[in-house]
C-alpha cells in the first residue's frame, strides 16, 4: 500500500486570460490518512489547487499548467477528471449548484451509478452514506426542499458513496449557521478516524480547523508555511498577517506576554493556564465598561423602524415570521442573528417594504411600510444583498453606483459629487471607471454598498455582508460599516459570523423560528450560552472563556482592559 | 420557493412506467388534433381529466390558473380570426368559427392539462429514463433533464434580482413599451451572469462525480411494466385508433367552417 496521498511537485498554474498566475509554484505532500487544512487570503490559490486534485485543472478550466500532481499514483495529467473522481471526491462550496436530482436518494446514487456499480451496490451505499451524514429520513426527500446544512451534507454523502479514498472540500461551511458548521465538522471528525481517508479542507473560520493534523497556510499563489495545527495557530501575527483570523484566546494571552510555544487555543486550556496565571478580572473594571456601553445606547431614543406583531405567511403557506415586536433606533448597530431559515432575511425584508406584513405592521419614521412603498422607503432605508452578483450590471463602477440616483432623477453635479462621496466611504476613491465583474468578490461587495450608499439612505441593511471575504477583508468592510454608524447611520446587519457579532454589534436580536428567541445587548445575548445554542448559535471560543471566568467579555482587547 | 411542480404522492398514475405516460400523453395529442368540433373531444377531454383526478395534480392547474385563464380568453378571440364560417354571429365571429375556437382552446388547455399530469407524476429523472428507453441517447438524456432543472433555479434567482433591483429604485411598471424594456436589462444581466457561474460549477461538480466515466452506466432507478402499464396502453391503442378511424369516415368536422 502507498504511504503518500498527494504529491505535488512544483506546480504553477495561470488561468487564460489572467496576468498574474495563481498558484506561483506549490510543492506538498500529504500522507495517507491525514486531515488537512488550506488556510490563507482570497485569491490565495487555495482553490486551484484543490481543482488540481481530480484534475479540473488542466483538464476542465483552460490555462497553463506546469509541475505534477499524483494522486495515489495516478498523474493528473494521464487521467481524465472522470477517472480521477473514482479516487478523490470533490465538495463545493456552492451547495445550491453541485446537487442534480430531484430526490435525496437519487442524489446519492448518481456517483456510483457513472461508475457503473451494480444496483444492489448502489442501494447498500446510498444507506451508508446518508447513515453516515445522518440524513436517513430524508431520502425521498426533494433537494430543494433541505436547509442550507442539509444540503452540503447531502453534497457530502454524495461524494462519499463513491467511496473515494481522498476528500477535498472547498470551503464548505462558508454559507451555514454555527451548529451546522459544526455538524459538518463532526461529520470531518469522524471520517477523519476511518484511517483509510485522506481529507483536504479549505476553511477560512479558524475555531473549526483545531482537529486537523496539519494547516498549510496560502497567500498570492504560495505555500507560505505548513506545519502542524498547533504550531500555526500558535503564530497568531503569521495568521493575521496572511488574512487568517487569529483565535482569541492565543491572541489575549499573548498580549498577557506569554511565550508563542506556551499558548494556549482551546477554551479548557485557557481556562487552565488563566487559573495556573492566578489571574483575576476586576469587577469593578468590568461593571465600568458594562454602565459606560448603558449609557451610549441610553442616548439611542428615537425609534426609526417599528414592528408590531410582524406576521409574515408566503404564498405557498409557509409563515416565515410568527408575531414579530421590536423597536430599532436611531443610530444603533444591530445584529440579526439565527440558524439557515429561521426568518431573519425576511424580518430584514419587511425594513424597506420588499415584503409586507401579511398580518400587524411595519413602521419606517412612523409610518406604515405599506403606505410608503419600496420606491419612497429606498430614500430612507438602503438593502444591500448578500450576492453583490444579483444586482450589479454596468460597465463601470461610476454607472452602478449611480444608478438609483438616475433613476430618481437627480441633477448631474450632485450624482457626481455622491457617487464620489460613497466610494470614498467604501474605500473605492478613484474607481469610476473600473469594471466591476472584473473585480474580487470583496470589491464588488464594496461596489454594492456604494451604489446603495449614494442614496444616502439613514439606514443601511446588509444581508450576510461577510460571506465569502477572507478575515481582512471582513474585516475591512465592518470597520467602513461601523464608521459609517459613528458617522450616524443606522446599520442592521443579517450574519452567521459570531465574531462579527461580538465585534461589531451593539444589539443582538435572535431569531428562532420565525420568532425574536432572545434580544439584548451584545454582551446580554453572548452571556446566555445555552439558550443560543438551542437557536443553533455559539459564542466564539473567546466569550465562551469568558463567560466560563464569569464575566462575559467581547474581544481580547476588553479583556486586557478589564484585567485587575 | 416551490416552482417544482413533480408532486410526491403514490398515486396509481405515478406508479404507472413512465413510457407508459410518455405513450398516453402521445394518444391523447392524436386523440385530440384531429377533431374540429368540441364535442367529439369531449371523451378524450373526460380521460385526460381522470388522469389528473387520480394524479391528484389539481393543485398544480390551480397554481397555473392565470395562465390557464389567459390562454382561454385569447385562444377564444384569436381563432376566430383565421377561419370563418357560414352562419355570422357578431362582428367576425361565426357559428361555426366559434364552436372552432374552442375545440382548438380545448386542445391547447388539454394538452397542458396532460402534460402537467406528466410532469406531476413523473420525476425529472425517470422522464429522461423512459426516453432513455425509448433509445434516447443517455447524454442528451441528460442535458434535457438539466435544462428542465434550470427553468425553477433561474426563476429563483430572477426573483432575489428584481427584489434587490427594486430595493435600488428600479420602477418596472412605469413608462412606455421601450422604457420598460430597457428597465429589464438591470434584471438580466445578473441573471445571466449568475447563471453562467452557477453552470460552471455544475459542469465542474458533474465532472468530479465521474459523468461518463463508463460507457456503460448503472441506473438506480428502475422502471418496469407492470399488467396495468399494458392494459392501459392497449386501451388506449384502442381509443386512438378508433378516434383516428372516425376522423377518415368524415366524423369530427364542423360543415361550413371554411379555413384560410
Amino acid at each position: 500500500m502507498q504511504e503518500l496521498a498527494v504529491e505535488i511537485q512544483d506546480l504553477r498554474y495561470r488561468y487564460r486570460g489572467e496576468k498574474v498566475p495563481a498558484l506561483k509554484g506549490i510543492d506538498l505532500v500529504i500522507n495517507r490518512g491525514e486531515f488537512i487544512v488550506l488556510m490563507g487570503a482570497s485569491e490565495a490559490g487555495k482553490s486551484t489547487l484543490v481543482a488540481s486534485l481530480n484534475g479540473l485543472i488542466p483538464h476542465y478550466h483552460r490555462g497553463r499548467m506546469k509541475g505534477e500532481v499524483q494522486v495515489l499514483g495516478r498523474n493528473t495529467k494521464d487521467f481524465t477528471v472522470a477517472q480521477m473522481a473514482e479516487i478523490v471526491g470533490l465538495v463545493f462550496q456552492d451547495f445550491e449548484a453541485q446537487l442534480f436530482s430531484t430526490n435525496v436518494e437519487l442524489e446519492v446514487a448518481f456517483g456510483p451509478e457513472n461508475f457503473a456499480v451494480p444496483r444492489e451496490e448502489i442501494a447498500r451505499r446510498i444507506d451508508e452514506s446518508l447513515a453516515y451524514v445522518g440524513l436517513e429520513a430524508f431520502r425521498h426527500r426533494s433537494p430543494s426542499t433541505l436547509s442550507g446544512g442539509q444540503k452540503q451534507k447531502l453534497a457530502i454523502a454524495s461524494v462519499l458513496a463513491m467511496h473515494p479514498q481522498v476528500l477535498a472540500m472547498d470551503e464548505p461551511t462558508t454559507d451555514l449557521d454555527p451548529i451546522s458548521k459544526y455538524g459538518i465538522f463532526q461529520i470531518t471528525d469522524q471520517l477523519r478516524k476511518r484511517d483509510d481517508i485522506t481529507l483536504i479542507v479549505v476553511e477560512h473560520e479558524t475555531e473549526e480547523v483545531l482537529h486537523a493534523d496539519r494547516i498549510a497556510l496560502f497567500d498570492n499563489g504560495e505555500l507560505v508555511k505548513v506545519g502542524p495545527t498547533r504550531d500555526i495557530l500558535q503564530d497568531v501575527d503569521l495568521l493575521a498577517s496572511h488574512s487568517v483570523m487569529p483565535l482569541g484566546i492565543p491572541r489575549f494571552f499573548k498580549s498577557m506576554g506569554f511565550e508563542k510555544a506556551d499558548l494556549p487555543l482551546t477554551v479548557e486550556e485557557g481556562l487552565q493556564a488563566f487559573q495556573k496565571a492566578q489571574w483575576r478580572i476586576s469587577t469593578e473594571k468590568y461593571e465600568a465598561l458594562v454602565a459606560r456601553e448603558q449609557e451610549a445606547l441610553a442616548h439611542l431614543q428615537e425609534p426609526l423602524i417599528q414592528c408590531h406583531g410582524l406576521t409574515h405567511t408566503y404564498p405557498n403557506g409557509v409563515q416565515a415570521l410568527k408575531g414579530i415586536d421590536l423597536e430599532i433606533m436611531k443610530g444603533d448597530m444591530v445584529a440579526i442573528v439565527g440558524q439557515n431559515g429561521s426568518g431573519k432575511t425576511t424580518l430584514a425584508k419587511h425594513f424597506n417594504a420588499l415584503l409586507m406584513p401579511t398580518e400587524g405592521e411595519v413602521l419606517v419614521h412612523g409610518e406604515p411600510t405599506e403606505k410608503q412603498g419600496v420606491f419612497k422607503i429606498g430614500q430612507t432605508v438602503g438593502y444591500v444583498f448578500q450576492n453583490p452578483d444579483h444586482q450589479i450590471f454596468s460597465e463601470t463602477v461610476f454607472d452602478e453606483v449611480s444608478f438609483s440616483l438616475r433613476i430618481r432623477k437627480m441633477p448631474e453635479k450632485e450624482i457626481k459629487e455622491r457617487v464620489e462621496e460613497a466610494l470614498v466611504a467604501v474605500g473605492l476613491e478613484g474607481m469610476e471607471d473600473a469594471d466591476p465583474f472584473s473585480m474580487t468578490k470583496s470589491g464588488r461587495q464594496r461596489v454594492a454598498v456604494a451604489s446603495v450608499l449614494a442614496a444616502r439612505p439613514e439606514v443601511l441593511i446588509l444581508d450576510e455582508p461577510t460571506t465569502g471575504l477572507d478575515y481582512s477583508e471582513q474585516r475591512g468592510l465592518m470597520d467602513m460599516v461601523r464608521k459609517l454608524n459613528e458617522e450616524g447611520s443606522t446599520i442592521i446587519f443579517v450574519t452567521h459570523h459570531m465574531w462579527v457579532v461580538a465585534e461589531y454589534a451593539r444589539r443582538v436580536y435572535v431569531i428562532k423560528d420565525g420568532r425574536i428567541f432572545l434580544q439584548g445587548t451584545t454582551r446580554e445575548v453572548f452571556s446566555h450560552e445555552d439558550a443560543l445554542k438551542e437557536a443553533f448559535l455559539r459564542p466564539p471560543h473567546f466569550v465562551q472563556f469568558s463567560n466560563r471566568l464569569g464575566k462575559t467579555l467581547l474581544t481580547p482587547e476588553e479583556m486586557l482592559s478589564c484585567m485587575a | 420557493m416551490e416552482t417544482e411542480l413533480y408532486l410526491d404522492y403514490n398515486t396509481v398514475i405515478h406508479r404507472l412506467d413512465p413510457r407508459t405516460k410518455l405513450i398516453l400523453f402521445l394518444y391523447a395529442f392524436i386523440g385530440l388534433v384531429l377533431y374540429e368540433h368540441p364535442l367529439w373531444m369531449l371523451p378524450i377531454a373526460i380521460l385526460i381529466l381522470l388522469q389528473t383526478a387520480l394524479a391528484r395534480a389539481w393543485i398544480n392547474l390551480w397554481r397555473l390558473r392565470y395562465l390557464l385563464f389567459l390562454l382561454t380568453v385569447w385562444s377564444l378571440v384569436l381563432w376566430n380570426l383565421f377561419v370563418a364560417g357560414d352562419t355570422p354571429l357578431f362582428l367576425f365571429v361565426s357559428k361555426e368559427s366559434l364552436l372552432f375556437s374552442i375545440a382548438r382552446t380545448m386542445l391547447v388547455l388539454l394538452m397542458i392539462i396532460a402534460g402537467v399530469n406528466l410532469i406531476s407524476t413523473t420525476r425529472n429523472e425517470e422522464l429522461v429514463l423512459g426516453l432513455i428507453k425509448f433509445g434516447l441517447p443517455y447524454r442528451v438524456g441528460f442535458a434535457l433533464s438539466t435544462s428542465l432543472r434550470l427553468v425553477p433555479t433561474t426563476a429563483d434567482s430572477l426573483q432575489t434580482i428584481a427584489q434587490a433591483q427594486r430595493s435600488r429604485g428600479l420602477d418596472l411598471e412605469s413608462g412606455n413599451v421601450l422604457e420598460r424594456l430597457r428597465k429589464w436589462l438591470p434584471l438580466l444581466i445578473p441573471v445571466f451572469i449568475t447563471t453562467i457561474r452557477s453552470t460552471n460549477i455544475f459542469g465542474m461538480a458533474l465532472e468530479s462525480k465521474g459523468f461518463g466515466a463508463r460507457p456503460d452506466r448503472t441506473f438506480y432507478l428502475q422502471t418496469e411494466m407492470h399488467t396495468i402499464d399494458w392494459v392501459l396502453l392497449i386501451l388506449g391503442g384502442i381509443i386512438t385508433v378508433t378516434a383516428v378511424y372516425l376522423n377518415i369516415l368524415g366524423y369530427g368536422s364542423i360543415p361550413g367552417l371554411h379555413r384560410f
